[in-house]
């Protein structure tokens, strides 16, 4: 019966896909899946002047050689951010241009999306392992095309499919965010979403359900509270439930075997909805550290035995 | 796509932002140095401690605190570098567990902030009743309800008091009494400043007088209780100067003063929730602040006491107060059977009794602005090990209505009640109480140890880190300061192992009942974490694996 690997909200950290890959081999897992919100946030430019570089990571400034930068990129990478090589004057255009700034953000990530398909192609060919990626509420919609040229990868938004005699649906669309990001509706549209691939399900008692947003108020979805101005409350101590309705409401009818979620990186957790036994194994992708979740499935038991890890 | 933002660090940019999920703007480190702040609470904690120097006579205070401050400042370093490389929700418990293995940061942490925290809610209690019900109570004449509190059945209702603040409190959510805390930490201060107005703008005699009338009046003492009360303490106690000074005794002083000065970084186990911690100068300036701004205030405080209570005074009547009620050979009842505070004191310099308990009742909000975090941290380091899956999954289950961490609550509040019970009931057993402190630093220490070993431990996390650019002479900077600071802790360790005269009321030849008690939670902590690791592998899990590092390449 197959091993699941489960890790989430990756935002463009290249260690963390590295050791998501590698992962299968680790944890013996037969399935890996990626749950959304893959790619990063920031980009930082390294400043070619005068045959040296120019970068500023962490508010320090640090002037390197061209034999420095490949460091200087791994650094950057590893972080979750996209290094970005640029001349003064190019600089100065992004820094102006709105625009110029978007388009160039569009392609550094679509290129990161890339490498890390090609990536995995090469670390699981042969393998047996499937992978499988559901872009969430931060990727652009581009991400799916991306996605979708793998010839090892498969993409899971908005379909259904079969792992060893479980079913998976999958979505990486949230509800609303103070953010505005690229896959938000109403809670109305995410739940006929949800249901659209719920309602095809054979067996809910033998189904995934991959939702990136966390149900309402399932302790899975506890984000630190904000004000209009998006400063964090109370020193970040107030804590809201900030998960969907709509996913909420979708657990409670099913009530799948499994449900995986992410999008709060701060709420991790493992909590029984009902006969749903719902995870969130939350993110610290700017350390570097893999939080994951790894599920024994099994065909009596549904689930033999789950763990929550850090690697 | 969304809109981007820009980061920029002089005249050019260096970072460009796009919209994205939890992308907030700067973390309030005011807001985490109110709580640092409040853990260093001089005037709970403060005063309490500060209340037993007086078994060093000859030790200097004001230097003790500022050489304390300073070696706490490494601590508070060590602490900011560990937020700083891994932020963490489970603090101490977290950086052990992944840099000493899982079963060592399990049994050293869970000792700490879980085990020895049940014996903080009967500290707690004592000082709510030292200073808050019995001073208010004798101030406006319930005698009666004064002297039930110090009954043996009037302890255990005191913790029951505070068990049942710090559930309402938990229950009602942090958000909630974070304002409160708000609330509490601007009148408090308030508070204060008309505590040290008095105590600046009036004379020692004034003092003596007011001391005398309110002895009389509050006590019914007899006349000139100023000098009765040095006259009681001088049968057990040679008396103090403030202007002694002997590097020795100094030394002492600091595992007193480790009572209230030792937990700058409480709040360290919630830095993992608070986006921004990352970076190092938020907290580290959080916690500095909250030790150095304590410590500057203590400092006046100090001073303030010493000008106008007078030192001797005011540490003869400490000793005479535990003296007698430690039962020291020829140690007689004070004219004033209260615990000295020094709020009260200075109210007495304002011929009112009403005005006197307001200013109780106001400087009581250090109390309740305080006492609601007692188990916040160790909730934290209780939900870490259960989604370890070391405790039970139901450890860290939350009420789906009031967001009520029941399990980490029940697993805090039973044996709590247990232990005030004991507290209340067993006299015999008060040096496990005075060890609460040790065991917290024995806890700090392991910690301290993982920071020493962390660049090469964990490297690839240290050399990601923003502290990786900090060496001295070459050596890590987390090492050098966690080195200090380890020094420093086995030093107090040392003193209130060993110290031959029992000073401290916890060496360990003259106290077998702490000795048995802290073996015990010790032996506790392996035996749930070896039948965990075997209960877990039978379902199939590796407890060992949980922190294992997944390779890179």
């Amino acid at each position: 019966m197959p091993k699941v690997f489960f890790a989430t909200d990756l935002h463009g950290s290249e260690v963390c896909w590295r050791k998501f890959l590698n992962a299968a081999k680790f944890y013996e897992a037969d399935v890996l899946i990626c749950g959304g919100d893959m790619t990063g946030k920031a980009m930082i430019p390294i400043v070619e002047e005068n045959g040296h570089y120019t970068v500023t990571i962490a508010s320090d400034r640090q002037v390197v050689s061209a034999g420095e930068v490949g460091d200087i990129e791994s650094q950057i990478r590893r972080r979750g951010y996209y290094p970005l090589h640029v001349t003064p004057e190019r600089l100065q255009v992004l820094d102006e241009n709105a625009d110029v700034r978007k388009e160039t953000f569009r392609q550094i990530m679509l290129d990161g999306v890339r490498r890390w398909m090609d990536m995995a192609s090469e670390k699981l060919r042969g393998s047996g392992v499937r992978l499988f990626v559901c872009p969430g509420n931060d990727d652009e919609m581009e991400v799916d095309d991306v996605v979708r040229e793998s010839d090892m990868v498969e993409l899971g938004e908005g379909r259904m499919v079969e792992i060893d005699g479980f079913t998976m649906i999958s979505t990486g669309w949230s509800n609303h965010t103070p953010w505005n990001t690229h896959r938000e509706e109403t809670e109305e549209k995410l739940g006929e979403r949800i249901e659209a691939m719920a309602k095809q399900i054979p067996d809910s008692a033998r189904a995934i359900f991959n939702l990136h947003c966390p149900p309402y108020r399932s302790g899975l979805d506890e984000a630190p509270a904000i004000d209009s101005d998006l400063k964090l409350m109370h020193g970040g101590r107030a804590l809201r439930p900030v998960g969907s309705t709509a996913v909420r409401q979708a657990i409670d009818k099913h009530q799948p075997l499994l449900s995986l979620h992410g999008h709060i990186h701060e709420s991790k957790g493992a909590v029984k909805l009902g006969k749903t036994l719902s995870i969130n194994p939350g993110s610290a992708y700017e350390e570097g550290i893999l939080m994951a979740a790894v599920i024994n499935l099994d065909a009596k038991k549904g689930i033999k035995s789950y763990q929550l890890v850090n690697g | 796509m969304a809109d981007t933002t820009m980061g920029t660090a002089g005249a050019r940019p260096t970072l460009f932002l796009r919209n994205a999920t939890g992308l907030v703007k700067a973390w309030s480190t005011f807001d985490a140095f109110v709580y640092s702040f409040w853990s260093v609470n001089l005037i709970t904690l403060g005063l309490y401690g500060m209340s037993y120097v007086y078994t060093v006579p000859d030790g200097q205070l004001l230097a003790a605190i500022l050489v304390f401050g300073l070696l706490t400042t490494f601590l508070v370093v060590t602490y900011a570098m560990l937020v700083a490389v891994m932020p963490r929700t489970g603090g101490d418990y977290a950086w052990q567990s992944r840099v000493l293995g899982g079963g060592l940061g399990f049994v050293l942490s869970m000792t700490g902030w879980w085990f020895t925290l049940f014996l903080w809610a009967p500290i707690y209690a004592n000082i709510l009743v030292v200073q808050f019900f019995s001073p208010l109570a004798y101030t406006l004449g319930w005698t009666g309800v004064a002297t039930f509190f110090t009954s043996k059945t009037g302890i255990f209702v005191s913790c029951l008091i505070v068990l049942a603040f710090v559930s309402i409190v938990v229950t009602l959510g942090m958000e909630t009494y974070a304002r409160i805390q708000k609330v509490c930490f601007w009148i408090g201060l308030a508070g204060l400043a008309v505590v040290c107005g008095l105590l600046l703008f009036y004379s020692q005699s004034d003092f003596q007088n007011a001391f005398n009338r309110e002895a009389t009046s509050l006590f019914g003492a007899p006349a000139n209780a100023y000098q009765g009360t040095i006259d009681a303490a001088s049968k057990s106690f040679g008396g103090s100067s403030f202007g002694t000074f002997a590097f020795g005794p100094l030394l002492l002083l600091l595992p007193w003063l480790a009572f209230y000065l030792l937990w700058p970084n409480w709040g360290a186990t919630l830095y993992g929730e608070v986006r921004g911690a990352k970076e190092l100068r938020k907290p580290f300036w959080s916690m500095f602040a909250g030790l150095w701004v304590t410590v500057a205030m203590v400092a006046l405080v100090v001073i303030l006491i010493n000008k106008t209570i007078g030192w001797n005074f005011y540490q003869s009547a400490n000793a005479a107060y535990w003296n007698n009620l430690f039962a020291v050979q020829g140690a007689p009842a004070p004219p004033v059977p209260i615990w000295p505070y020094p709020v009260m004191f200075a109210g007495f310099l304002v011929d009112n009794h009403l005005f006197q308990a307001l200013l109780i009742i106001v400087m009581g909000l250090w109390f309740f602005g305080w006492a609601g975090t007692l188990f916040l941290s160790s909730t934290r380091v209780i939900f870490a090990a259960a989604f370890d899956r070391v405790l039970p999954s139901w450890a860290a289950s939350i009420s789906a209505k009031r967001r009520v961490p029941y399990g980490a609550l029940i697993l805090m509040i039973v044996p709590a009640l247990v232990i005030s019970a004991i507290y209340a009931y067993r006299p015999d057993f008060t040096s496990v109480f005075l060890d609460a402190t040790a065991v917290l630093a024995l806890t700090f220490l392991a910690t301290v140890v993982a920071a020493i070993i962390l660049p090469w431990r964990r490297k690839d996390l240290y050399e990601a880190s923003p502290i990786a650019r900090y060496k001295v002479a070459g050596v890590p900077l987390i090492t050098v300061v966690g080195v200090i600071t380890g020094l420093f802790l086995l030093f107090m360790l040392y003193e209130w192992s060993f110290n031959p005269d029992n000073l401290y009321g916890t060496s360990l030849q003259k106290t077998p009942n702490s000795v048995i008690y802290f073996v015990a939670t010790y032996v506790v902590a392996v035996v749930i974490y070896v039948a965990a690791r075997i209960y877990r592998s039978r379902q199939g899990i590796d407890l060992a694996r949980i922190h294992h590092e997944i390779p890179v390449e």
